[in-house]
Parts: structure tokens; sequence; C-alpha cells
């Protein structure tokens, strides 16, 4: 789970006191982008595939009701049991619930964020159960106890010393070997033990198909289809916006979802479960937890349309350059700065604040999210809501003001232009503007306002 | 033609001889220049940090002030790219400002689209190589160029009406639109991360061996160029326009 | 109220306003002049590899040949192929060779959905996965692949595209993640 209280600015100040780590971390980050962008150029259709998408999706959220219900009946007659989880505790007591009934003892999960949000693994180890995460780079981030970084590169904050180090304690690999071929291959052998050895299997869901009542998870590593061929019990835990209405609509997304997200044209497996593994049962749980509050919000229903792809994240030049571990909310980067603050404004305030606007984010998503302006928005409820740091708040109503003034503005430009050049350096150096090596600019002599007076005096 | 300059507050207080330049440029080509003397800040600021009272009443003063002109023209693609796209977020319904709105024209947009110009009032001769530095707002709300995430054909506004200047060589930088990390009040909310993004755009504009980082956006030049002066680094930032008068690299 | 029913009278009340279903066969989709190029050039660089069986080859002789060394060997395109007592007793395959309905061009994914297979564990727990698909059940796109597939298999179906990978430490892409090592598709 993540602490609350990080603050984006201070927290990424911290990260990038190491610039050569923050380096790697763009750079790596970036070339993800690139792939993105090399995939994305092969297809002629890239611009109305993403068109396609986001009208299905927008369609679909329009009679989210209908779906799900259709969704669920269509589920049902394929002898899948269908849970409703108002929010986090109740999904978690489901869950626990599911496998309490059947004394698992070890549940074996996929990548889920979901889950993350609902803070399961936690409290399932209250109960006694042991949760194994798989995905490799959650694997890595459950054994150092901490949050992923990033909704589909969990561990992308580490250098491979540091998992080198990590495995060498938790699963006894050579000391010093850093090579990640040896470290994943170390890490294959270890899970394939849990696999075999668990009671039940969880996944997330990528899409849920309203026509046949199925679940759809997309992996590259294969452990989702472990995870639920081989242990009696399969339980999906879905956020209730991952309904498509047919089948055929994931000849878009699977188009869209690993061209965006990895660069690559498809996941390796992409899995659809319609019916419990011989002898088995499959449970899905569907979970709000806030997402039909955002539903009713003019400003912000359309994040629902996030498929979790991540590249809003590659692309933002502030995430790769404070990591996701500088947001205070589950979910980083663009996307995560629109539902966290939808989620509690006053928790995750400053994560609308960790943008500059430029756009890239809103571009690149194959959904078409309108991504930096529901932040400029969100910036509103956090005013609203009085979480600006009280000089801030003061400035902007200075600001206000003399926007409604400009003769006063042009009196202080008029001051500033005169005290600035004779100001010694070490009174600006601490200021916010010249703190991390930035000079302030150099004043003119005049403004142009006093410039094209002066002109026009002169014309006539 | 009667048209209004719309003069950013900083630009008006810090970079006056682009403002000149803008109004010299449109008096070449034969415009009438306005600069009415009334107005202030649009309120960009207010709009990005939330206060949308103080954005809504700094947008219906702006349009008060400029719905009687023929067109309004400015040197910042942010601060025009908000007037045009973010007022209709405060005063949507106000009929000023609807029949204002298609009437305002970033200074680029302007000459292409509206005077259409094919050569500079007087040749200028800029033997230098620039490094082209699209503002994001410029370019991913006001379309001055093809935004690398789009796979759309590729043009550049910014690239086309440099064209017109002898002896130039114009490069692209690595990453070639990524965002400086200027960002309005993000440059001192998030000091570190804002410079460290702009320390990352300054070198890899100086990778192309360019003298100069040619864009239109002041903001944008502002921040990188106090990150160049804090380095000592030879290379300038310089507005398009400065450019387009024959006085770049004058300064 | 159960929790469902709150749910859904809440997602009614805040429904938005929202487009028609849009018809997705209205835009073109790439094509390929010669897909099974298209999909071998692919599926190599995603670890794996695709051959067309020459006239007198046989899918055991190419898998012979490729890994003359292989370990234990299980054929599902046979009838009345080798069933497991269990999911778990498949773990130790080191070569598994299953049928492979439809391969799609533009993805180098082979659609997998096996009529009367009983534990697809299989799939994934093998060492080498081997893909056997008619040789002119290629299409282009995976919008052509969902018009033509069926899922089968007590509802499991899947599309594999190459071996099982991660790049999760440091973004250097490693094979054999927890699936197979190594996919082989051949063309029949
Ligand atoms: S908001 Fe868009 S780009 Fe970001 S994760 Fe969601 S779908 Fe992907």
């Amino acid at each position: 789970m993540k602490n609350d209280n990080i603050n984006h600015a201070a927290a990424a100040a911290a990260f990038l006191q190491d610039r050569e780590q923050a380096r790697w971390h763009d750079s790596a980050i970036w070339w993800v982008r690139q792939k993105r962008d090399m995939q994305a150029k092969q297809l002629p259709e890239w611009e109305q595939l993403r068109a396609l998408a986001q009208q299905i999706k927008a369609h679909t959220l329009s009679r989210l009701d209908d779906y799900l219900q259709q969704f669920q009946a269509n589920a049902e007659k394929n002898g899948v049991t269908v849970h409703w989880a108002a929010d986090a505790d109740e999904h978690n007591r489901i869950v626990h619930g599911i496998l309490a009934a059947e004394g698992v003892k070890k549940l074996v999960k996929s990548k889920s964020m979901l889950t993350e949000e609902c803070g399961l693994n936690p409290y399932l180890e209250q109960h006694g159960i042991e949760v194994i995460d798989t995905d490799l780079g959650e694997r890595i981030v459950q054994l150092r106890q901490e949050p992923p970084s990033h909704i589909v590169m969990p561990a992308i904050h580490l250098k491979k010393e540091q998992i080198s180090e990590l495995f060498h304690r938790e699963l006894g690999t050579e000391a010093g070997n850093n090579d990640p071929t040896y470290l994943t291959h170390a890490a294959r052998a270890n899970l394939r033990e849990h696999f075999l050895t668990a009671d039940a299997g969880l996944t997330g869901v990528n899409f849920a198909i309203a026509e046949t009542g199925g679940v759809v998870v997309c992996t590259n590593e294969g452990n989702a289809d472990l995870g639920t061929a081989l242990p009696p019990i399969h339980i999906a835990s879905m956020g209730l916006e991952k309904i498509i209405p047919r089948l055929e609509h994931l000849g878009v997304f699977t188009r869209l979802l690993a061209r965006s997200a990895i660069g690559s044209p498809i996941t390796t497996y992409t899995s659809h479960f319609h019916r419990a593994r011989p002898g088995g049962q499959m449970h899905i749980v569907i979970v709000d937890n806030g997402r039909s509050d955002i539903l009713g919000n003019d400003d912000f229903y359309q994040s629902l349309r996030c498929i979790r792809c991540g590249a809003c994240m590659n692309t933002c030049p502030v995430y790769r350059r404070s990591t996701g571990h500088s947001y205070s909310y589950i979910i980083p980067g663009p996307i995560g700065s629109t539902l966290g603050p939808s989620r509690d404004i006053k928790k995750h305030g400053s994560m609308a604040f960790a943008c500059t606007t430029c756009g890239s984010c809103s571009n690149v998503c194959p959904v078409k999210i309108n991504l930096h302006e529901q932040l400029v928005l969100q910036r509103k409820r956090a005013f609203d809501a009085g979480t600006l740091k009280p000089a801030k708040k003061m400035g902007l109503l200075a600001m206000r003001f003399l926007t409604q003034h400009p003769s006063l503005m042009d009196a202080g430009g008029k001051v500033m232009r005169k005290v600035v050049p004779i100001v010694p350096d070490s009174l600006t150096r601490h200021s916010a503007w010249s703190r991390p090596g930035r000079a302030l600019p150099e004043m003119p002599e005049q403004s142009f306002k006093e410039m094209w007076q002066a002109r026009q005096e002169k014309k006539s | 033609m009667k048209v209004a300059l719309f003069i950013p507050c900083f630009v008006n207080d810090l970079y006056p001889h682009v403002a000149m330049a803008t109004a010299e440029l449109l008096e070449g080509y034969g415009v009438d220049v306005h600069y009415p003397l009334a107005q202030s800040c649009c309120g960009q600021p207010l709009s990005n940090n939330g206060d949308s009272q103080g954005a809504c009443d700094a947008a219906r003063r702006f349009t008060g002030i400029f719905k009687d002109y023929d067109y309004v023209v400015s040197p910042s693609g942010s601060c025009t790219a908000h007037v045009k796209h973010h007022y209709p977020w405060y005063i949507a319904d106000n009929a000023d400002y609807q029949a204002l709105q298609p009437r305002i024209y970033e200074i680029v947009e302007f000459l292409q689209d509206v005077l259409k110009v094919e050569k500079l009032p007087k040749p200028v001769y800029f033997p230098h190589t620039v490094s082209i530095h699209q503002s994001c707002h410029g370019l991913r709300e006001l379309g001055h160029a093809a935004p690398s995430e789009l796979m759309i054909p590729y043009h550049s506004r910014l690239e086309r009406i440099l064209q017109l200047v002898d002896g130039i060589e114009i490069k692209q930088p690595e990453r070639r639109d990524e965002c400086c990390g200027f960002g309005g009040t993000f440059s001192v909310d998030e000091p570190e991360v804002s410079v460290a993004m702009g320390e990352d755009r300054v070198a890899q504009h100086e990778a192309t061996g360019a003298q100069y980082i040619v864009g239109a956006d002041p903001s944008c030049l502002m921040h990188m160029g106090g990150i160049i002066r804090h380095r000592c680094r030879p290379i300038r930032p310089l507005h398009i326009v400065e450019i387009l008068t024959g006085r770049g690299g004058a300064a | 109220m159960s929790s469902r029913e709150q749910i859904l009278a809440r997602l009614r009340q805040n429904r938005p306003q929202g487009p028609a279903l849009p018809d997705i066969d209205a835009v073109p989709f790439i094509t390929f002049d010669d897909k099974f190029d298209a999909f071998r050039t692919l599926v190599r660089n995603l670890g794996g590899d695709a051959v067309q069986l020459a006239d007198g080859d046989s899918v055991l002789g190419v898998v012979q040949q490729r890994w003359p060394q292989h370990g234990r060997l299980v054929d599902l395109t046979v009838e009345n192929h080798e069933e497991s007592p269990s999911p778990h007793a498949w773990h130790d395959v080191d070569v598994a060779i299953v049928p492979g309905e439809l391969a799609v061009a533009e993805s180098a994914a082979v659609w997998v959905s096996h009529a009367d297979n009983q534990w697809r564990s299989i799939y994934f727990l093998t060492q080498k996965l081997v893909l056997v698909v008619p040789r002119d059940a290629i299409v282009d796109t995976m919008r052509d692949a969902y018009r033509r597939i069926a899922i089968r298999e007590q509802g499991f179906g899947g599309f594999i595209s190459g071996s099982s990978r991660t790049a999760d430490i440091e973004q250097s892409l490693v094979m054999g993640a927890h699936g197979a090592m190594a996919a082989l598709v051949v063309f029949v």
C-alpha cells in the first residue's frame, strides 16, 4: 500500500538528487515510448483505430448498467459466479470469503492494479493466506515490500544490481550475478514451485465481454495462465469499467493495448476465460469503489475509458523524471493524476499539479482521454477544496486582483525591472526559480507598454 | 484591417523587444496595428491553478477589450491557446467571445493563414544554425506542427516560415517535441523537475550544433534561457519574430 | 439494497451521453501481400520461429531436427492423444505439439482452443511449444481473427504469440518468463 501523504514536488526533488539514476529512468522509459511510436507508425489506420476504441468505450459508458447485467447473465450461463463489490473492503471480504470456504492457504496472483487499489494483499495476509505475486516485476516489489512504480513495468525504478541483491537474499541466487537472464530464470524456477502448489489463482481483467460473459487477460509472461490452469479456483477481479459490448471489439482493443503499452504488436498471451477448469470454480468480482461517482462527473467520466496501457506514463516528461513513487495514488502518472484526485482531492491534490500541461499524454492515449485537460480541471477542485498551500493561494488571489488592475501590475513590473538587477545573488539564489540552477531573466529598461507609448508620441 | 496586439503580461515586462518585433513585422505587411493599453494577464496562471473565478473574470475582461478588432494577434503560443481553447471552460456562452474566438491568432498562424505571406517584408540573411523548439501549447493545442505522438503527415509551421530566411540552417533536437519543463507556475511549484527537464532540453538543442534555439513561445525561451545563463552556455534562445524581422542575433 | 442493486442504480442515474457503437469494419485495416512472410519475420523477433512444412516432411520430423535431444514429448494433434490425470502432471513436458486453429499476420499470434483437451496447463508448462496451423488459416489482422475463432476447451481460448517473455529487469528482454522458452509455428 502507498503512503497517502506523499507530496509530488518534494518526493520528485528527492528522486532527482541522484541524477544518474534519474537519467537512466528517463531514458529507459523513453525507449518504451519510442517502441510504441515504431509500432503505431506501421499501421496506416492508427489514428482511426484510436477513434474506434474511443467510440466503443464512450458508447459502453453511456449504458454501463445494461452491459454489466448482460455480462453477468452470460457469465452465469457459463457456470461462473459473479459478485458485486461496492468498495475495496467489500472486494477484499468477498475474495477472502471464497478462499476461506475452500480452505485456501496459498494464492498466486497475476498483475492487477485493482487489487493494489483495494489493498488485497495485506488483507489476505492478515487472515493467514499466503499471497504470491507472480508477474516478475510485481514479485520484485512484493519482496521489497513496496508498491509498484508503474502499472505495466512495476519495477522500472530499480537497477539490476538492486534486484540481484534482493534475489540473493530472498531466493538464494549467486551474489553479484546481475545478469537479467540469470535472475529471470531463477525467479521462474522459484515461482513454478508456487504455481504447482497454489490452491487458488487470482487475475485482473483487461476486458470483460458482455456478449459472451467471458474475461480476457493479457500477459507476456504467462503467469495469469499458469495461475488459472493449475489451481482449481480462479478469481478474476475487475473494475466495472472493463466491459466491452462484443467479442469483435477485441479486434480493436487487442490491436491497441500492447502496441501502446510496450511497443509490441500483441502480448504473448491473450487468454479468454469463460468457465472454470474441469472440477474447479471460477468467480468474477465486479468492483465499483468510486467508479460510479466518476461516471456522474461531466469533467472526469472520460477517465473511465482507460485500458491501463501505461503509455501516458511513458510519455510523461514529469513521470519519467520523478518515478511512480513520487505520486501519492497507487496509479501514478497522468491517468493516476486524474483518478487519484477524483477519489480524494485532499489526499491526492498534489498530483494534479505534477504536470506542465504539455498534452503529450492525451495524444498517446489509445482511447483518447483528455488527460492534460482533466488535470487542470482537477486543480479547480483542489483550489475549491482549499488544498493549496496558503502562500500559493495568496499569490493567486493577488494575481487575480492585478489582472483586473493593470496599472498596478505595470507598477509592479517596473519595480521588478529596477530592483532585480541590483539585488545581490545571495538573496535570489534560494528562490524556487533559481535554487535548482536557473538564472533570472535579464531585465529590460522599459516595458513594451512604455516603449509603445513613446513610439506613438513620436509618431504624432 | 485593424489588428490588436495581445501581449502577454510577462512579455510586456520582460521581453518588450519581442512584442515590438511582432508589431513591426505586422506593420511591414501593411497591417494597421493597435495595442489596447488596458490589457493585462489573460488569466492562464489562474486557470492552471484552479482559480476559476479569477480565470473567468480575466476571460470576460479580455473579451471586452479585444472584441471590436478584426483580429487579435499574439507572439505567445501558450497564451493564445489559453484564450482560444480554454476560455470556453469559463465563458462559452458569452456572445462577444463566440464572435471573437475565431479571430484570435498566434503570430505565425496569422502570417500563414490570414496574410498568406510568401516572403518577408524585407529580406533577411541569417547565416546560422537554429534548433527548433516546439512549445507544447503551440504544438498540441494550436497545431503548429504534427506532434510526434500522432501518426499524421509531418508538417511544421515554424520550419515552413523559416524557409523564407536566407542562409539559415534548420535542425531538430532529439525527441523533437518533448516539453522543456516550464509549465507556468509548475516551474516554481516543482522547480527541481522543471530544471531537470530544461537541462535535458537545452542539451538536446546544443547537440544539434545550433547557435540558437528558436521558438514561438517566450515563456519556454525564458526558462531555457535561465538555465543557459546559469550554466554559461553559448547557445542563445531566440523568438522567431526576432529572426523574421532581421533583428535576430543583435541582442 | 444489495451492492449490486446500489451500483446499478448509481450507474443508471449517472449515465453520460454516448455515441452509437461504431461500425468497426468501416475502417480499412492493414493487409499483407505475403502473410506467412510477415508472420515469420515478426515471430522471430518474439522468441519464436515459423516454417512451412515441405512435402514429405512431418511435424515430428521438424521437431526432431530442431531439438534432437528433447525430453518428454506430448502430441495433442493426433487422435486419441495422451491424457493427463491432473493439470499438474504436465509439469515435466519438454515439447508439446498442439493444434493451432488460426494464425494472425500482424501479431504473429496463433489461436489455441482445443475441442477435447482436458488440461490447458500444458500450453504454459511445456518448455517448448509447437503450434500446428493449417497453411491457409492465416489472416491479416486481429479483427479478421475475431470473426473466425470459436471458444471451446471448457470455455478457454487464447492467442499465443512467440514465447513467454519479460523485460521487468531494466527493460532487458528475456525469453522464458513463466511459460514456454521457445515457440515454433508449423504451417501444414
Ligand atoms: S489513460 Fe490512456 S494512455 Fe494512460 S493508461 Fe489509460 S489508456 Fe493508457
